[in-house]
This record gives C-alpha cells, structure tokens and sequence, in this order.
C-alpha cells in the first residue's frame, strides 16, 4: 500500500550459527519422525484401530512396520537431543530473556498501533508456542516407548487411546505450526528473516 | 500493508533452497530399504542398551485393576494361525499329551507335563499387553515364573540367552536377565480361564516388560544357551523387528 514503509527493511535479527545448525536438525529430525510415526500409526490406525484408514504410502517413511521403527527409534536421539541443546543454550545465553514472547508483546497486540509490531508479536507468540508441542511429542513418546519401565510417565495420559490420540495430535499440530510459521516469518520479516536462519 | 510479500520469480539460491526443503519428504520416502536397515543396525545398539539398562529384576511394573481386564482389546496375531499342537486342535483330552522340555546349559534339563507345572508355585499378573503394531490390551495371565523352573534346571554360568520354541515352529530369543524378571511366566490361564487354543495353549510366554511379539504363544521347549544361533534371533527379529523388544 504505502512505499516508503514496505521498502524500510524491518530489522533482521543476527542468528548464531549454532542456532541455524540446530533450527536445520529439528527441521530434518521432525520430519523423520512424522514420516516414520505416520508408518507406525498404518500398523493400528490410532482412530478406528485396525479398521481405519490409514496414510497414503508417500506421507509414510520406512517401506514397512519394522523399517519405520527404525527410522523413528533412531532419530528420537537427534530429535529430543537437540531440543535439549538448545533448551541448555536458551538458559546459559539468557535468550529466554528476550528471544521468546513477553508481556512486551501482548501489549503490543492489545494497545499497540504499530502493525509491523503487531505481526512480529504474533511471530513470537507461534515460534514459543511450537516449544511446549515438541515437549509433548518427546515426553507422549517416551511414555509409549517405555510405558512398563516409565509407568509413571504413562499413568499420566489416562490410558493407551488417550496417550496414543496425544502423540499423534502433535503431528497435525507441528505441521500447522511450519507453515504457519513460514508465512508469519515473511510477514514479520521478508525472505531476509527466513534467510537469516538458513544462509552460514 | 502488511500484505504477504513474495518476490516474482526465484533467483537461483532460493530456488535450490526451496527445492531442497521440499524434497527431504520426497527423497526420505525413496530411501531403500537397505539403508532403513542401516538406520536400524546403526541405532539398535544405543536402544538396546537404554532397554537393557531399565530392567531390573528388583524392579516391578506394578499391575493394573481387575476392572481394567478388557478381553475384547487383545487381538489375535500368529504368523500361521492356530497350530495343531499334539495332533488336532489342542483339546483338553490331549493336554496330558503336552511336554515342556527345558534343556541346553543347564545342569539338569527337564521335560515336564502340565501336572508337574501346577505342581510348582503359581502366580499371576494383570499388565498391559503391548502390540508393535501399536494396539494394547489389558489382560491376566497367570501360570509359573520362569525364574522358578530355571532354579529348578539351573542354569550354568554360561548361559545368557533363552530360546524359546513353539509348536507352530514360531521362535523367539531373550536376555536371561528379562526371563528370569519376576514378572515374567509361562502362562496357562487367561483373565482367570484356561488358556484358549488361539491364546497359546496350554503355555505361552507373558511378561509386562516386552513387546507382543517377543511373547511366544504354544510354547514347546525353552532352551538356556550361551550364544544366539545364526538365523535364531526369533521369527520376527529375522525379517528386521528390534531384539530385544522391551516396553
């Protein structure tokens, strides 16, 4: 609409390269999980059991039960692992502080007029939310994976149904939460912003 | 404002980035199924280890309420169908027929008869049957402990590994440490009944602390041996399932 303030580049926000190598190792280790996750789920679809459908075979990873097993069990260590490393990098650089949303941003939302404001806000507000969700693929897993020996992680989500229905919502939730993040990221910041997390 | 802003066309970075992200998905699901085995081969031994490292035979998985018991959720899967174990379906007329031989490094190898099993002390569990397929069913399994017919044949200190054998040639093999887990029976009762023909019977493997798979059903012969035969890590673990198998 107006020129001058579409050319004004907003801020691009530097970006560790250690940040860049992990944001690229969720990204690949994500999908890895979906893909074999989605193979696992075909084995006993979580909704409608051995009778309902299940996913077509170019979502699903693995060839077959014990191959997305594999793919699934293998990448869990790179998943969770570099979820962990970046939770101790977060602490130990105080980027908690002042990377993620804050009062600061809801007030924006709420009295703020500025809308390239506005926008980034909401970019906040989904890139923290997406935290909580991978946790809770981790610890749904965990809790399936070992549901004898972790019982007490297990006893947490009721029961089988309910605990399998949880870890597989995280999937439709991730997935919204890319492309989500992806558009919000653009209109927050332009391609520059996306390239600044992917460019060395 | 505020309008999404795409740029016309793709320069020649952008272009090799986007095709990139969007080809993992593509590329991933092409991958043979050798290299998923290699994934397997290459991170089995990490899995297993973490599995080894939570059984503890001091440990119990604590069981679940008889009004969890749901006998509708535990599904039927054998390789080959019900066997025709000591000729014809396994009818109780036939039972007295049925032998359970224990044998390899053990210092005194058996065959016992279901008279000589209910002789032993019985025992029961109501735990969760776990599926790889990814169903559960909570069930009763009661029978002896294999922990009580191992003192009974004991076992050399040689041995590490348990083969068990079914009657419907299926096999299976176990770390001695989850066979002799207190939790672990050879089970001839199911939800307080004689075990059903489908089910196993007259003696199956039951144990909280493993995969459905890894619980023989017909079992015939249980074998304490110091290393796995090639090709005997069981039916399933042959065509690419994980070992050791434990939940």
């Amino acid at each position: 609409m107006n020129n001058k303030q579409t050319k004004k580049s907003p801020p691009v926000p530097p970006q560790t390269n250690f940040v860049k190598i992990l944001h690229g190792l969720i990204i690949i280790s994500l999908f890895i999980m979906i893909g074999s996750g989605l193979q696992i789920y075909n084995a006993t679809p979580v909704f409608g059991g051995k009778d309902g459908l299940p996913f077509p075979k170019w979502m699903t990873l693995g060839g077959w039960l014990a191959g997305g097993r594999n793919w699934h069990f293998g990448t869990m260590w790179v998943f969770a692992f570099t979820l962990l490393i970046y939770g101790i990098y977060i602490f130990l650089t105080q980027r908690w502080k002042r990377k993620f949303v804050s009062g600061q941003d809801l007030k924006a939302l709420k009295v703020g007029q500025n809308p390239k404001r506005r926008i980034y806000a909401w970019h906040r507000i989904i890139y923290t939310g997406i935290i909580p969700v991978l946790i809770m693929a981790i610890v749904s897993g965990l809790a399936m994976y070992k549901p004898a020996q972790f019982h007490w992680l297990s006893w947490l989500f009721i029961d089988w149904q309910t605990l399998r229905t949880i870890h597989f919502l995280t999937v439709p939730i991730s997935l919204l939460f890319v492309f989500v993040h992806i558009i919000i990221g653009i209109r927050a910041g332009g391609l520059r912003l996306t390239r600044s997390m992917f460019q060395p | 404002m505020n309008r999404l802003k795409l740029p016309s066309h793709l320069n020649r970075r952008q272009a090799i980035q986007l095709l990139g992200m969007s080809s993992i998905g593509y590329l991933l699901n092409s991958c043979s199924s050798e290299f998923t085995a290699k994934v397997g081969d290459l991170t089995e031994p990490l899995n297993q280890s973490f599995g080894e490292l939570l059984v503890k035979p001091q440990l119990l998985i604590p069981e679940f309420a008889k009004s969890a018991i749901d006998p509708k959720a535990l599904l039927l899967n054998s390789y080959d169908g019900t066997p025709e174990i000591v000729g014809g379906a396994f009818l109780k007329e036939n039972r007295d027929k049925y032998r359970l031989t224990i044998d390899g490094e053990v210092k005194f190898p058996m065959e016992l008869n279901l008279n000589a099993l209910k002789q032993l002390p019985q025992t029961s569990i109501i735990m969760q049957h776990v599926c790889v397929e990814g169903w559960a069913a909570i069930v009763q399994w009661g029978g002896v402990r294999l922990r009580d017919l191992a003192k009974m044949v004991q076992p050399k200190d040689s041995a590490r590994y348990v083969l068990f054998q079914s009657a419907d040639k299926y096999t299976e093999s176990w770390d001695l440490a989850s066979a002799l887990h207190p939790q672990t029976i050879l089970a001839d009762r199911m939800n307080g009944e004689i075990l059903p023909d489908d089910n196993g019977a007259p003696l199956r493997l039951a144990t909280p602390i493993k995969l459905g798979y890894k619980l023989s059903k017909w079992v015939t012969k249980v074998s304490f041996v110091s290393q796995i035969p090639k090709g005997g890590k069981g039916y399933w673990e042959e065509q690419g399932y994980e070992w050791f198998g434990g939940i």
